[in-house]
């Protein structure tokens, strides 16, 4: 739907004019007055505001134990709100049944600092496996696969196993894999955070490119590089708290920076 | 959903598994199969048991009814056919006086004592009796109760006679069998069904990683479940054979190679090996449900 491997219309080829657009739609993303504390007591979110429009790029950023990855883990629904509503395109997800639960996922295409991928099948297999076990009789299944991995520049790797391949390439057959149910949402915990700069770099332009195809991208990340580098949306959290949202932001803030 | 990949997906994981972890599978496999050998003795020793048994409660299950000496042939026979065609009744013969003298003679060493009564004048005493063979020992003291209402019965101070002493000894063992051989079975499925739990819990352990991912790209947890259910089930249903195969062998062994052992019939030995199967299914798939549960988060 949104992403496609056919060619992009022109409007949706520049991120700038996708943000003009998504002004008069409603936003896809909710945080209103979100708490999150944790079983041991431990707040990681304090009364966090935000919206995010559709194809909006944005960057989460804030040191080690901020509350990045928090965020991530409310909107994919591993974790609830303790105050507060979560909503992804207009659903309340503290009311989303244990059994909607899925449905709620495939919409999403996530990607963590890890990779998560299956060591013991191939690059192929991998990406297969996300359809697999949700909709295993698919049509084209191997024409899919093959699409996904070619977004990513990996058609040229199928049969090799992820020990084969570096960080980089890794992290591609994690977004290979996240992309193959076509997310309308992208989120992104760390991405780069287990990579070089130059693989770090590779890995957000892909995340940019695919932004531009039409997906709303919500990364997490501490790289200052990158951030600085990209100049899209920054929500900075310290301490559980949004204490910035620019629309083209820096790492640190503008005054800060030129420290 | 299309039934037919989903379900070549689910066998295709649960023997991905079982070869994966085949040394919990064989641990699971060893101790199930010990359990339901338990469980399979326990069911034979209990049968064997109620078969002895039933053989003494169906020779306890005889109601003398002693008929009076003027009682002649016909009114006999109607009583025997009106009690005789009940359901609780499986045989009804008809044991006249002379009959009666050798039974006592032969079996109480009666004999002198009635020839000499016989030759003084005063006759065969013993009277003619319609025996009915009960088929349960309980309906013994009901139809007693029903018959002794009969206007031909002997005038004597004990118009009928049954083994009232054995009846509930007889069934007091009966129960107390059954009750052994019930907690026995159900003690030895509760240790399988534990272990079987433990051993998907494992296994669901082992592929942490794999079912992280499944509910991260939106597997239901029909996916995740179903193929430790199956894994449980062809884990049960082996148990289940090997434990079968063991008994049977014993039991040829102990029968001395043409026959089971314990007087164990065909249709028996067909009876609990379908049960085993049964039951090894039913606890590898109830183990599995519980055991991925935690994996599932519900
Ligand atoms: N499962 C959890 N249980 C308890 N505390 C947690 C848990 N996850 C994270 N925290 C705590 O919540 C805070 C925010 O964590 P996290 O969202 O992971 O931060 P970040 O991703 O920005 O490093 C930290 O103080 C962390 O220790
Ligand atoms: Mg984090």
């Amino acid at each position: 739907m949104s992403i496609s491997t056919s060619p992009p219309a022109p409007v949706v080829m520049t991120g700038a004019g996708s943000t003009e657009l998504s002004r008069s739609e409603p936003p896809i993303i909710v945080f209103e007055k979100v708490t999150k504390i944790y079983a041991n007591g431990q707040a990681a979110i304090r009364d966090a505001s935000f919206t995010v429009r559709p194809r909006d790029f944005v960057f989460v950023v804030g040191a080690s134990g901020a509350g990045k990855s928090t965020v991530i883990r409310l909107l994919i629904r591993e974790e609830r709100a303790t105050q507060g509503h979560v909503l992804v395109e207009g659903q309340d997800l503290a009311r989303l049944k244990h059994r909607h639960l899925p449905r709620l996922r495939r919409k999403m295409g996530i990607v963590f600092q890890d990779f998560k991928l299956l060591p013991n099948l191939t690059v192929e297999q991998n990406v297969a496996f996300a359809i697999q076990v949700t909709d295993p009789g698919r049509p084209h299944l191997k024409e899919k696969v093959g699409e996904a991995l070619y977004i990513v520049g990996l058609e040229d790797k199928l049969s090799a196993f992820p020990t084969e391949l570096s960080g980089g390439e890794q992290q591609r057959v994690a977004i290979a894999r996240a992309l193959v149910h076509r997310p309308r949402i992208f989120l992104a915990d760390e991405p780069t955070g287990n990579l070089d700069p130059d693989a770090g770099w590779g890995i957000v332009q892909l995340l940019q490119q695919i932004n531009h195809r039409g997906a709303t991208v919500v990364m997490a990340t501490h790289n200052r590089e990158v951030v600085d580098l990209c100049r899209r949306r920054v929500l900075a959290i310290e301490d559980g708290r949004i204490v910035r949202d620019e629309a083209e932001g820096a790492y640190l803030r503008d005054g800060d920076a030129i420290l | 959903m299309n039934p037919i990949p989903a379900l070549k997906f689910v066998g295709r994981v649960a023997l991905q598994n079982i070869l994966r972890n085949r040394g919990i599978a064989l641990a699971s496999v060893l101790t199930i199969t010990l359990t339901l050998l338990g469980a399979g003795v326990a069911v034979v020793v209990v049968h064997a048991l109620d078969g002895v048994l039933h053989t003494e409660e169906s020779q306890a299950s005889v109601l003398k009814v002693f008929m009076a000496d003027h009682v002649g042939f016909a009114s006999e026979v109607n009583l025997e056919q009106t009690l005789g065609h009940q359901a609780a009744v499986a045989k009804a013969t008809f044991e006249n006086k002379d009959q009666a003298a050798q039974q006592a003679g032969s079996s109480l060493g009666l004999t002198q004592a009635i020839n000499l009564l016989e030759k003084s004048g005063a006759g065969n005493p013993l009277p003619a009796s319609l025996n009915f063979h009960l088929r349960n020992i309980k309906a013994v003291s009901e139809l007693n109760r029903e018959v002794r209402t009969s206007a031909l019965l002997d005038s004597g101070p004990h118009p009928t006679d049954y083994n009232a002493d054995v009846i509930p000894r007889l069934e007091r063992y009966i129960f107390v069998a059954q009750l052994g051989g019930g907690l026995v079975v159900g003690v030895v499925g509760a240790v399988a069904l534990v272990i079987i739990t433990i051993s998907v819990r494992t296994a669901a352990y082992v592929r942490r990683q794999e079912i992280e991912i499944m509910k991260l790209v939106g597997a239901t947890d029909w996916f995740v479940r179903w193929p430790f259910v199956v894994e449980g089930v062809i884990v049960g249903v082996i148990s289940a054979l090997v434990a079968s195969v063991i008994l049977l062998g014993v039991g040829v062994g102990f029968g001395g190679g043409h026959s089971l052992a314990l007087g164990v019939g065909v249709r028996f030995a067909a009876l609990i090996v379908l049960c085993l199967i049964v039951a090894g299914g039913a606890l590898g798939s109830v183990g599995s449900f519980v055991g991925v549960r935690r994996s599932l988060g519900t």
